[in-house]
């Protein structure tokens, strides 16, 4: 009878030890889901700010006698074409092909942007115009805060796939439904910002 | 009376493998300059400048809670664009009350001819990214390009101040402030409670030794740390001062060159 008694306490103790490890890892688990999720709106949110300039940019550069219409139809397309990928603004993307198709979609407006700065070049009149000036520095500064989400989300995710590999982690993550996220990758059009500066009077800092 | 030596030796070399850190790609990040709220590593600035700057910044911060904060180097330490490694500075200073998030970095490096101002989250309203590249241009860069740092330093940080003036309330303290009263306490709160373990301890004979014993101790530790208050170079105000309070930023802000 008490060599039960004794059976029982231990057992019972283990799987007490297991439900509170559970319990933790699993609440640890939803806490860095929930940082990705919240990464993931910020990104959200600064592309957003980024698409939102784009009309104005578009208005005050085509104000600009003979500018290049096909530029700025590029601009305008590949900012439509980010609005059609569907992508859930409140949970991050689960597949990598998600992530990719959005990435590639934002990709493609960056590369129309950078085109369209660097052709203002040839406009002395827009060069020096106030209200593009300011869209220009707007935009720089948003490319900049682009940049800065994408890195913080992809810590976030890091962060995330970590525990969900590590121990304890990787032995609840399957049952309790936990998988690992997609990070943003480096895309060629992402490595040239639209950051254009026109000091023609002084020589290129080197 | 071996082993103790051996254990003595390893934990000397497991502390060294602990502290020695593998190289991390080319970038660097100089050190916060706390207490000051600006630091001019590339001497263009005289010292009036900066102890004027100084005083500035540090009134700002208790009259507004605003951090302000400039940094002038030689040359940037990374293959990176100046706006992500303001950032990073901004991040690693922690400029900006915590809550808040008001704080600015202006930073410029001379040899790269480069600089950038980039605001907290909380003074994205006040600074946004046109406002700051209109104070990099005609504020700073006229300046600049005639050689007058001091003046183009001067205009940048007159003009950061007044767009952020009517942001925030102070209380009439720094972080740098609160930072200090914190150790003060800390230690006579040390002090108070070793000397009564060492009087239980020791029973009464040892009393007046244990006492003084402590109290030299004291004096030694509050000696250490107000020569580690003041920065190398020219002396601060005694306590208080830039202390990073936490704040972050998202990036924004404008770059310019000259």
């Amino acid at each position: 009878m008490r060599k039960l008694l004794i059976v029982l306490s231990v057992v019972l103790g283990i799987v007490f030890i297991l439900g509170i490890s559970a319990c933790s890892t699993y609440n640890g688990l939803i806490n860095k889901q929930q940082a990705v999720d919240s990464s993931w709106a910020q990104v959200q949110t600064v592309y957003q700010r980024r698409a939102d300039l784009i009309p104005n940019l578009v208005q005050a550069v085509s104000g600009a006698a003979n500018f290049e219409k096909s530029t700025l139809t590029a601009v305008t397309d590949a900012r439509a074409s980010v609005g059609k990928v569907t992508i859930d603004a409140n949970n991050a993307p689960a597949e990598a092909a998600k992530l990719e198709e959005y990435q590639r979609a934002q990709g493609q407006l960056t590369s129309a942007l950078s085109h369209l700065l660097s052709i203002v070049e040839n406009y002395p009149n827009l060069k020096s115009n106030q209200s593009f000036l300011e869209f220009q520095a707007q935009l720089e500064g948003t490319e900049n805060r682009i940049s800065v989400e994408r890195g913080r989300f992809n810590a976030a995710v890091q962060d995330y796939n970590a525990s969900i590999k590590r121990f304890p982690g990787v032995l609840f993550a399957g049952p309790m439904g936990f998988s690992a996220k997609p990070y943003f990758t480096a895309t060629t059009e992402a490595q040239s910002a639209p950051a254009v500066h026109f000091d023609f009077g002084t020589p290129p800092a080197k | 009376m071996r082993y103790p030596r051996i254990l003595l030796f390893l934990l000397i070399i497991l502390t060294a493998a602990l502290r020695a850190t593998p190289a991390r790609a080319a970038e660097i990040i100089p050190p916060s300059p706390k207490p000051h709220y600006i630091v001019d590593e590339a001497h263009v600035l005289p010292g009036s400048t900066l102890t004027a700057i100084d005083r500035q910044l540090e009134d700002f911060e208790r009259t507004t809670s605003n951090q302000i904060v400039v940094a002038v180097y030689p040359h940037m330490q990374s293959d990176d664009s100046i706006a992500a490694y303001a950032v990073r500075m901004f991040q690693a200073w922690k400029i900006g009350q915590k809550s808040k998030n008001n704080g600015v970095l202006l930073l410029v490096f001379i040899d790269d001819r480069k600089m950038n101002i980039t605001p907290g989250y909380g003074l994205e309203g006040a600074l946004p990214d046109a406002t700051c590249k209109a104070i990099i241009e005609k504020e700073i860069k006229p300046h600049f390009k005639t050689g007058d740092y001091d003046g183009g330093v001067r205009a940048g940080v007159n003009a950061i101040i007044s767009a952020t003036k009517g942001e925030y309330k102070g209380n009439n303290f720094t972080i740098g402030d609160a930072a200090f009263g914190f150790l003060i306490c800390a230690f006579v709160i040390a002090a108070i409670v070793g000397c009564i373990v060492l009087q239980s301890y020791r029973g009464t004979i040892y009393n007046n030794r244990g006492n003084s014993l402590w109290w030299t101790l004291l004096w030694m530790m509050a000696n250490s740390s107000s020569g580690s208050g003041s920065s190398g170079g020219w002396s601060s105000g005694g306590g208080g001062g830039f202390s990073g309070g936490g704040g972050s930023t998202g990036g924004g802000g404008a770059s310019g060159s000259w």
